[in-house]
């Protein structure tokens, strides 16, 4: 083996990525290419009674609307069940289905075709709890099949019932996850092309899984598999997801291309994709569990449940992972599993990194930790008693012998590596004196299945080329989805053959050129496609060796070692010829210099009544230990390190190898804290991503990395699989964290703030909001009829506003995300290059912003931020950087979102707004003009040109802010406090202005509690004290919301502890 | 339709466009320049990252309007452009770079940040680029790349 594998190398496709060069799928054009856009259905469930194409037909740049009508060949595509139609007929399942894509000369004019289309509807009832759609009494979602259940895996070993009835201890509990979007940062896009040489299409984009989109596409189109030439382009991310919804997409602009004879690009914006594209399954997941009192567990009974959503898709594979690792890395002797996946009317579901795993790892691991906390054992006893050995038997009875089973060696290393002894002592007594803040260490481990098991074909191809003048091209039929496939099956290539991995160039896979590698899933892509070309290497090896062996005098291939692009003679090193010259005379000889490389996985096997079998060739073990600190008075939970050990075999590529972890660790923080998908009544509410929250550079802890090496026989240099296992046992760790932070079990992810305090999520209760109703119409979201003037001055901006119908652009950060959903033409005058709204100004009394500062200048200032402290703290949450430097404060008040960020502190800072207009001018305190949510005093004709904040001109002032967010950047504001006390030399409280931020109908100061503190020290009584008056306040104003049992009691924690954090400065000052 | 002169990787450019066309349009539409990226249209996840007159901006809410002599750079100024091509270096030896969708906007923001402060604290690079998002990574070999960086000295 060469010195390249396992140290860390530079990727390959590195340079052009950096570069900006890489070609993405959106990047794509073609001549005479049109734009595509989808018509989703606008309800749930139900059947569509009309749909009328005629207006959206005529409108400008529309040169083709495909409905189903239109399909040539098989409208049902899917890879193990046909139940998913790319363009519906009249049968509505979920929010997502598309009944029309329409073909435009531009996007703009193909979305607002798309908006025009008419549909007519006779609802059903949406079906959402799988627990109901279970029942076989409940409304078919696919009539056509006789049951809502998709698949049914069962798991006999023993006798798990019998053995629980005498089991000296049994416990049981459910266990729930939600759904989880993939959020790659690239959304979906596929263009189709007309192939003339075939009469068929070619398919470029983001695509994962080039050969099931081939076969969809072929049999949508009614074309041979030959006539169908799919290549990825460079992906954005996908993990896991851009495979059925890219073969969704694919269909519909195939047959536009087949339609209009012209390229078709289909592209979608964020929305899209959250509406469309498939999720991770939600599980319910009951484990009965029968153990010694020592916590030897002696038999489990697991039933799971899982949401397929609209269509089968993959469920069939996902579940069965899971019932192969259900009851986890443990030893037990009687095991019954059943899960179930069944359709319902929520967004259909299907491959996510882990594929089955991360949601039994959370429930099996907390699990195990339970039981430990009942038999009065340690979380790494239960594991040492009940974890496998070499030579264990699984649940599905297989012999783990054939590889190094490297359980307890993973969590020994994290164990080390983390201090987790140390840590857990040093928690327990920082916990029992510290109040508001709870620490926790946690951990998880698990075991897996490398490749597809005995649930698909497992097989992978390569071609290796090595041209006349030594360079060597690789293809492979494995994809790079971004992970680094390119790099390690490059870096494997060249370590086989002995040459600089600069001397390899990796060319795309594309369906027509190399055969069907099988999908780049389950953390297959260098164990599979290594293998492949490890093959391919050593049928090139042996031609070229053919040609030299006389030369070199050796008879057999293994007397020759390859390296350093030299050939030499294994017991006589200088004795070599240069890989270069060996080269040109096998090319010269007329041998082939090419090779297709093809592995076939090694044989596993599964008997589907009894669950028994030999599911996977080799299996990988990890552990990881989460640190988290819990903010007991709100629910926020701060990861503060990951310790993750993993066993991958081999390392290839070193660089690649952290990355997977660094990645998945950060996806499994979004899955166990943040990522909480809305969905009511089939349609998804977190529309965006400033709805559904993934991590932000602040939301990641240090993450140590710890790549264990145990080669395994089956794979290249021994390396195994690395994609997922990171993925799967963050979450698990994090929740076994938090239940040692609060001394209190947790059975649900995420642990949003709501789950933490309330132990359930709260949801908006379904109204429309009076922005709603004013833009009732649907509309695809994307900026339409805008007209934007600029005028120079002030006083003609002021001029063009007299007229009432045009609204304000500055910083353009509110209303260009707002005015994408607006039908209407919109005319916007463009304020923000008016003189007159910049500068930040000072006299004796005042200190004067300009309502066009933007807010990167506002905290910058360091005027602002010795005189209102409370401003520069409070704007610095606004956003990000990016949105800081164009935002403005003006727009920032005058949105009056309830959520604005500088309005709290500014009221209480006694600010003005001065108002004008081209006809008069008025000051008024920002307290009374702001009237409400998204509602001000502004007249249509005014302008905010002014805030005007007096200077409180005293010593012995105080200020506290907190404001509290999902997640630690880019958050919207929660709530927040903001508080100013100004005390005199005897300590008395003489001034106090405490004002609420996205709490009430609009930030006020809260008077009844400012006269509770004034004409009294600060002092602990003093601040238990505000409880009453602050509550009953609450009460009245939000007591009846929604919202109100979560933010109520924390409201009145944050308030309190601002005050004591006064009281904290005034005794550091003293 | 408006006509806006500005400038874009220090070359003057004239356009008449659309008054509805965001910059990320105009860049990639209009000037052929794809090396920036829309991932979601609303300013969260950075992908569409710039550089407008010395500040990094979301080229999905600047719209043309706002582009009268302006000065924009993008990542196609990287071969001219010092320190964007001593964090690209950096970035291929830390591993920064898997799926490489959010790296363009990464870059213009690391690049803004130690255009204003060579040497900023490791709050002060996560504050610069909480406005950039990133799936693949977890972020961490981004900042050991501008932390090796800024130790080579910008």
């Amino acid at each position: 083996m060469g010195k390249s594998i396992g140290t860390k190398v530079r990727r390959i496709d590195g340079m052009q990525k950096a570069t900006g060069k890489a070609i993405y799928g959106d990047d794509i054009t073609l001549p005479g290419m049109l734009n595509a856009a989808v018509r989703y259905v606008d309800i749930a469930a139900g059947k569509i009674t009309n749909l009328d194409i005629s207006k959206a037909e005529k409108m400008p740049g529309v040169r083709a609307i495909a409905s189903y009508s239109d399909i040539i060949g098989s409208p049902r595509i899917g890879l193990v069940r046909q139940d998913h139609l790319p363009i519906i007929d009249d049968e509505i399942r979920y929010h997502g289905d598309v009944v029309a894509v329409v073909a435009a000369a531009s996007k703009i004019e193909a979305q607002a075709a798309a908006d025009a289309i008419e549909i007519s509807y006779q609802s059903y009832e949406p079906i959402t709890d799988p627990q109901e759609a279970v029942k076989p009494t409940t409304r078919l979602i696919h009539p056509e099949y006789n049951s809502n259940i998709v698949v049914h895996y069962p798991l006999i070993k023993g006798d798990a019932d019998k053995a629980l009835s005498e089991s000296e201890h049994v416990i049981e509990r459910t266990y729930n996850t939600g759904f989880v979007e993939h959020a790659y940062i690239e959304p979906e896009t596929v263009t189709a092309a007309p192939d003339h040489t075939t009469g068929g299409v070619q398919i470029y984009g983001s695509i994962q899984n080039q050969y099931t989109t081939r076969k969809m596409v072929a049999s949508f189109m009614g074309l041979n598999l030959n006539q169908v030439n799919v290549m990825p382009s460079n992906l954005g991310g996908s993990f896991g997801g851009k495979d059925d919804i890219a073969n969704c997409m694919a269909c519909r602009t195939a047959l536009l291309t087949k339609m209009t004879s012209k390229p078709v690009k289909l592209t979608y914006n964020r929305e899209n994709s959250i509406r469309e594209s498939y999720k991770r399954h939600p599980y319910i997941m009951k484990y009965k569990v029968g153990f010694r009192p020592d916590g030897k567990i002696k038999a489990m009974g697991i039933d799971i449940l899982a949401d397929s959503g609209a269509y089968g898709a993959l469920t069939f594979f996902v579940n069965w992972r899971s019932v192969v690792q259900a009851t986890g890395p443990y030893e037990i002797e009687h095991v019954r599993t059943d899960i179930k996946g069944v359709y319902t009317n929520n967004c259909y579901t299907s491959a996510f990194r882990g594929f089955g795993s991360p949601q039994i790892v959370f429930a099996q691991e907390s699990l195990m930790d339970e039981i430990a906390s009942l038999c009065n054992i340690s979380p790494l006893e239960i594991r040492r008693i009940n974890g496998y050995r070499q030579d264990s038997i699984t649940a599905s009875g297989q012999k783990l012998h054939k590889h190094t089973v490297s359980l307890q060696q993973v969590i020994d290393e994290a164990v080390a590596k983390s201090s987790y002894h140390d840590i857990r002592s040093e928690y327990k007594q920082k916990n029992e004196s510290s109040k508001r803040y709870k620490y926790g260490i946690g951990l998880a481990c698990s075991f897996r299945g490398c490749s597809l098991g005995a649930e698909g074909t497992d097989f992978s191809s390569a071609i290796v080329s090595v041209q006349a003048d030594s360079s060597v091209i690789v293809f492979v039929g494995v994809n790079e989805n971004g992970q680094g496939l390119r790099t390690s099956l490059s870096l494997i290539a060249a370590d086989a053959l002995g040459i600089n991995l600069g001397d390899i160039v990796f060319l795309e896979p594309q369906t027509s050129t190399i055969a069907d590698g099988g999908p780049t899933v389950a953390s297959r892509g260098t164990m599979v496609g290594g293998n492949a070309v490890l093959d391919a290497a050593q049928q090139i090896k042996s031609n070229i060796f053919s040609v030299i062996k006389d030369e070199l005098q050796v008879t057999k291939l293994e007397e020759t070692i390859w390296s350093d692009g030299k050939i030499c003679k294994a017991k006589s090193k200088n004795e070599f010829i240069s890989f270069k010259a060996a080269v040109q005379k096998t090319y010269a000889a007329g041998v082939n210099l090419s090779a297709y490389g093809w592995f076939k996985g090694p044989k596993v096997n599964w008997e589907e009544t009894t669950g028994q079998g030999d599911a996977y060739f080799t299996y990988v073990y990890g552990c990881q230990i989460a640190q988290v600190k819990v903010d007991t008075y709100t629910g926020k939970i701060e990861v503060e390190k990951v310790t993750a050990a993993h066993d991958v075999g081999k390392v290839i590529n070193r660089l690649g190898a952290e990355g997977q972890i660094f990645g998945g660790v950060t996806q499994g923080i979004g899955y166990g804290v943040l990522e909480d998908l809305n969905t009511q009544a089939g349609v998804i509410k977190s529309k965006n991503l400033d709805e559904y929250l993934i991590p932000t550079i602040k939301d990641v802890p240090h993450i140590e990395a710890i790549l264990v090496e145990n080669p395994d026989k089956y794979g290249p240099y021994g390396a195994k699989s690395l994609g997922e296992p990171p993925i799967e046992l963050t979450a698990a760790a994090i929740n076994n964290a938090y239940a040692f932070a609060c001394g209190k079990f947790n059975y649900r992810i995420p642990l949003t703030l709501e789950q933490v305090q309330l132990g359930k999520n709260l949801r908006k209760p379904e109204r429309q909001s009076a922005e709603k109703q004013a833009h009732n119409k649907r509309k695809s979201p994307y900026l339409a009829d805008i007209t934007t003037s600029k005028p120079k001055k002030l006083s003609a901006a002021l001029d063009i506003l007299a007229d009432e119908k045009h609204k304000i652009l500055a910083g353009g950060t509110d209303i260009l995300v707002t005015a994408r959903h607006v039908q209407t033409s919109l005319q916007l005058v463009d304020i923000s290059s008016l003189p007159e709204l910049k500068g930040i100004t000072e006299n004796e009394d005042e200190l004067i912003i300009s309502a066009g500062e933007t807010f990167s200048r506002i905290v910058s200032n360091s005027r602002i931020k010795k005189i209102f402290p409370l401003l520069v703290e409070a704007c610095k949450k606004i956003g990000s950087l990016q949105i800081r430097n164009r935002a403005t404060i003006g727009g920032n008040i005058v949105n009056a979102a309830p959520c604005a960020d500088s309005v709290p502190p500014l009221i209480a800072y006694d600010a003005k707004v001065k108002l004008v207009s081209s006809t008069k001018e008025r000051i008024i305190p920002l307290a009374t003009f702001i009237e409400h949510g998204y509602k001000t005093g502004i007249k249509k004709n005014e302008l905010l040109t002014e805030i005007i904040i007096p200077k409180l001109r005293t010593e012995n002032i105080y200020h506290s802010y907190y404001q509290l967010g999902r997640r630690n950047s880019m958050s919207i504001t929660r709530m927040s406090v903001s508080i100013i006390l100004i005390f005199d030399d005897k300590d008395i409280i003489t001034s106090a202005r405490l004002v609420d931020g996205a709490m009430f109908s609009r930030p006020q100061r809260i008077y009844d509690v400012e006269d509770k503190l004034l004409g009294n020290k600060l002092t602990d009584n003093l601040i238990l004290a505000i409880e009453k008056p602050l509550s009953d306040k609450i009460e009245s104003e939000i007591g009846g919301r929604w919202s109100a049992v979560y933010k109520k009691p924390v409201f009145i924690s944050l308030c309190q502890e601002a005050l004591l954090d006064i009281l904290r400065q005034r005794k550091e000052d003293k | 339709m408006n006509t806006i002169n500005f400038e874009v990787n220090g070359k003057k450019v004239t356009l008449t466009v659309p008054d509805n066309m965001r910059l990320l349009d105009i860049l990639r539409d209009e000037l052929g320049l794809m090396g920036t990226k829309e991932g979601c249209g609303i300013g969260e996840c950075g992908a569409c990252t710039v550089i407008m007159n010395k500040e990094a901006v979301n080229s999905c809410l600047v719209l043309a309007t706002h582009l009268q002599d302006a000065k924009i750079e993008t990542i196609e100024n990287l071969d001219k452009d010092k320190i964007l091509s001593l964090l690209k270096e950096a970035f291929l030896d830390h591993g920064a770079i898997q799926c490489g969708f959010c790296t363009p906007g990464m870059l213009m923001s690391a690049k803004a940040l130690l255009d204003k402060n060579p040497n900023p604290t490791i709050d002060e690079i996560k504050t610069d680029l909480e406005g950039n998002l990133c799936r693949c990574t977890g972020y961490i070999p981004i900042i050991q790349s501008i932390q090796a960086v800024i130790k080579k000295g910008v």
